[in-house]
């Protein structure tokens, strides 16, 4: 038996709106996947081809390519040490373009190293002096094999000006209001 | 926001790709040897590089200071 109510007036309480349930978070489709992006790059540039980055993928194809081809014809050192370096950067280089695209899709910072910009002539004066160092040797104006035994001046070069920069970086964020990085 | 200057990598591979364009049409025409004219110039893509990054830069430094 139901019970009625005896009141004909009577209405039963309204019952509570259902419960929502919660709520998911939206899924969002990301422009790029890194981890494709580093498998394509097993074969290197490929993976700057999917990322939309044409003239990297010429760089990294035809550094790898080149260093293949010297050490072939028979300068093993230094490019034999050249092809592995080429190839890992590569695939990393691939991973973090596909990342930073991402993080710029959805409106966050993209890693600062892909947003900064090269602000210092040292870039852009070696590979005019490297070139045309390549240049004079091709021509037989200058014997490079004979500057071979001072290669590791490139090192000690290259080593005081990553502590150079990372000095610069560091008297930069000391003067900046945001906190250091863990 | 677009940024100030231009792309040197990209502006040095179309360079380099009309210059192969040109040599090779000209090899084909019987006029030079590709080959040897590529392995002896190929360093000049590297200066082209680094010029156009040293322009580059002067470039974005000279709008970021007007």
């Amino acid at each position: 038996m139901s019970s009625q109510p005896l009141d004909p007036h009577y209405t039963a309480p309204a019952a509570p709106p259902p419960a929502l349930p919660p709520a998911a978070a939206p899924f969002v489709r990301l422009p790029k996947s890194p981890g494709l992006a580093a498998f394509l790059s097993l074969f290197p540039g490929l993976g700057q081809v999917y990322n939309g980055r044409i003239a990297r993928a010429f760089v990294f194809f035809f550094a790898w390519v080149g260093s293949i081809y010297l050490t072939a014809s028979g300068h093993e050192f230094p490019f034999a040490f050249v092809i592995p370096f080429v190839y890992l950067f590569n695939i990393i280089d691939a991973w973090k373009g596909a990342t930073a695209i991402n993080a710029r899709y959805l409106g966050g910072r993209t890693e600062p190293e892909d947003d900064v910009e090269v602000e210092s002539p040292v870039w852009g004066g070696s590979l005019a002096l490297l070139g045309v160092l390549i240049l004079f040797n091709n021509l037989g104006w200058l014997d490079l094999d004979r500057l071979a035994r001072w290669w590791p001046l490139l090192l000690i070069a290259v080593g005081a000006y990553f502590v150079y920069a990372s000095v610069q970086k560091k008297k930069a964020g000391e003067g900046a209001d945001e906190p250091p990085r863990l | 926001m677009s940024r100030p200057g231009f792309s040197p990598e990209g502006v040095t591979l179309g360079a380099c790709l009309v210059a192969l364009g040109v040599l090779w049409t000209l090899a084909n025409l019987g006029r030079l040897e590709l080959l040897p004219v590529v392995r002896t110039w190929w360093p000049l893509s590297f200066v082209l590089w680094g010029v156009l990054e040293l322009a580059d830069l002067w470039v974005r430094r000279s709008s970021g200071r007007s």
